[in-house]
């Protein structure tokens, strides 16, 4: 297969086949609780953008280096990667408070929530741990493979967080029966979009 | 059984964590930003659920601005006096206790007082219904009734009844200013507590035309101004404003008024059990 081909596929089946919160329902907490308004779910999705990437390279470091060779990856990924991303988050936290206030402005009140987001530490195992991942393209990634999954999935986060920001704020103007308002009602927008997302499966073969 | 791989294990756990823990002490020291521990200390004392009702962004600014000295110490008006009082302890000044206001809408007018000119059928806000033509009434100062002001109230003190009529539970208010910020007509005016007579039309319309368009408009007629002793009422373009430091609260005004535009309300003191107001306080 053509390298850039094969980039490609691994890119739009973390962004929009297997997408993270529409398909797979994982991190449905930030989903519901962070899509009120447009401006917090782009600041949302670009920390998460941010963080994911950051916990995936450290995450794939560790397991390549650390966890493999010592044969006691199987049972403590999970505990390592939480590690992993729990002391990344309060690094990167001090570090832009410190280098660029404006940036921690935007972005810290997100921060603090994306140290126990589940999306995270998914994206972080499928990329580096063999045999978790749904693409039926690769078994084991590469560090850049990893990235480039990665990014996919962070983006299809994003995306997926603001089209479902943007109408329920189309909605909050809306005459809506007062019993659907807000949650119950965000509810049934997920599931519609899940169903459009659901029409993407077996596209290119993946 | 090979006890290596648990060794292992701890080893493999263990020294990550003991990195982790070095890269996170060395760069909390090495990234320290330099606050004011006071800005930490006010942010313990104030109620910190980030409620938006002292107008700033969230508890952290408002903390902020407190011990920059741009706020005072009653900063969060939701935590009320005990709050101010543990502020105030920790930025080290004796307390000077601001009056918090109520808010008063100013108009009377429900369907039934009003004329209106067109039937609004658009979005339910107010700022929606101000935009196209003004709205439903046929006065252009006036309430529009659709609610904003109820939707932006953090604490649900304003009601709004069948009648359009807007009534605010001057025991519930904390006085936060939201709902005068979010009403497109600045109808909403946060006076002092304490003031019982208040004056509940925002007409600018001259006398003909107010008394026309709405039965409980003021006509600026100007005999509350003649009457009141303590010059505290006069007519500015049309409509009567009390000046609330002169006003003496004798009522004189109140009688002579012939569209009872100027009413009397409960004033409203500190403690729930010694005010039991109803929510028809205007």
């Amino acid at each position: 297969m053509n390298e850039v081909y094969r980039y490609f596929l691994i890119f739009l089946g973390a962004l929009l086949i297997y997408n993270i919160l529409l398909i797979r329902f994982i991190a449905l907490c930030p989903l519901m609780g962070v899509s009120t308004q447009v401006e917090t779910s782009i600041g949302m999705a670009m920390s998460v953008l941010f963080v994911m990437t950051m916990a995936t390279t450290v995450s794939w470091v560790a397991w390549n280096y650390v966890l493999e060779p010592l044969h006691v990856g199987e049972f403590l990924y999970i505990p390592v990667f939480i590690l992993i991303i729990a002391a990344l988050v309060q690094f990167v936290e001090m570090f832009i408070k410190r280098s660029s206030p404006p940036l921690y402005r935007a972005m810290g009140i997100y921060l603090p929530l994306i140290t126990t987001n589940c999306a995270v530490l998914a994206a972080a195992t499928e990329a580096v741990k063999p045999g978790f991942l749904k693409l039926n393209i690769a078994y084991h990634f590469s560090l850049p493979e990893a990235l480039v999954y990665t990014i996919g999935v962070a983006l299809g986060f994003g995306v997926v967080i603001i089209v479902f920001a943007c109408i329920r704020e189309r909605l909050e103007t809306s005459p809506v029966p007062h019993a659907f308002r807000g949650t119950p009602l965000a509810f049934i927008i997920a599931a519609i979009l899940s169903l459009a997302f659901m029409g993407f499966a077996n596209l290119l073969g993946l | 059984m090979d006890w290596s791989i648990v060794w292992k294990a701890i080893l493999a756990l263990a020294g990550l964590a003991f990195l982790f823990g070095v890269l996170l002490a060395v760069a909390s020291t090495r990234f320290q930003v330099e606050t004011d521990p006071r800005v930490d200390e006010v942010m313990g004392a104030i109620l910190g659920s980030n409620c938006g009702a002292c107008g700033y962004p969230g508890c952290q600014p408002a903390a902020e601005a407190v011990v920059a000295g741009t706020a005072p110490v009653d900063v969060c008006v939701a935590g009320g006096r005990a709050v101010a009082e543990a502020v105030a302890r920790v930025m080290g000044i004796s307390l000077e206790m601001r009056e918090r206001g109520v808010a008063l809408v100013h108009c009377k007018g429900g369907l039934s007082e009003s004329v209106p000119k067109a039937l609004y059928q658009g979005i339910s806000s107010c700022a929606a219904a101000d935009k196209i033509a003004g709205g439903g009434k046929a006065c252009s100062y006036g309430c529009l009734g659709l609610g904003t002001c109820k939707d932006t109230c953090p604490v649900n003190a304003i009601i709004i009844d069948p009648e359009h009529r807007r009534w605010v539970d001057r025991e519930r208010c904390t006085g936060c200013g939201l709902c005068a910020e979010a009403c497109p007509r600045g109808l909403i005016e946060i006076v002092p507590r304490h003031q019982e007579v208040l004056v509940v039309c925002n007409s600018g319309d001259k006398g003909g035309r107010a008394k026309r368009i709405c039965s409980v408009a003021c006509t600026g007629c100007k005999k509350c101004e003649k009457v009141c002793e303590a010059d505290a009422i006069h007519v500015e373009d049309n409509l009567a404003r009390i000046d609330y430091e002169k006003c003496t609260a004798c009522g004189d005004c109140i009688e002579v008024c012939p569209t009872d535009v100027i009413v009397r309300v409960v004033p409203v003191k500190g403690s729930k059990k010694q005010q039991p107001v109803s929510a028809r306080d205007l």
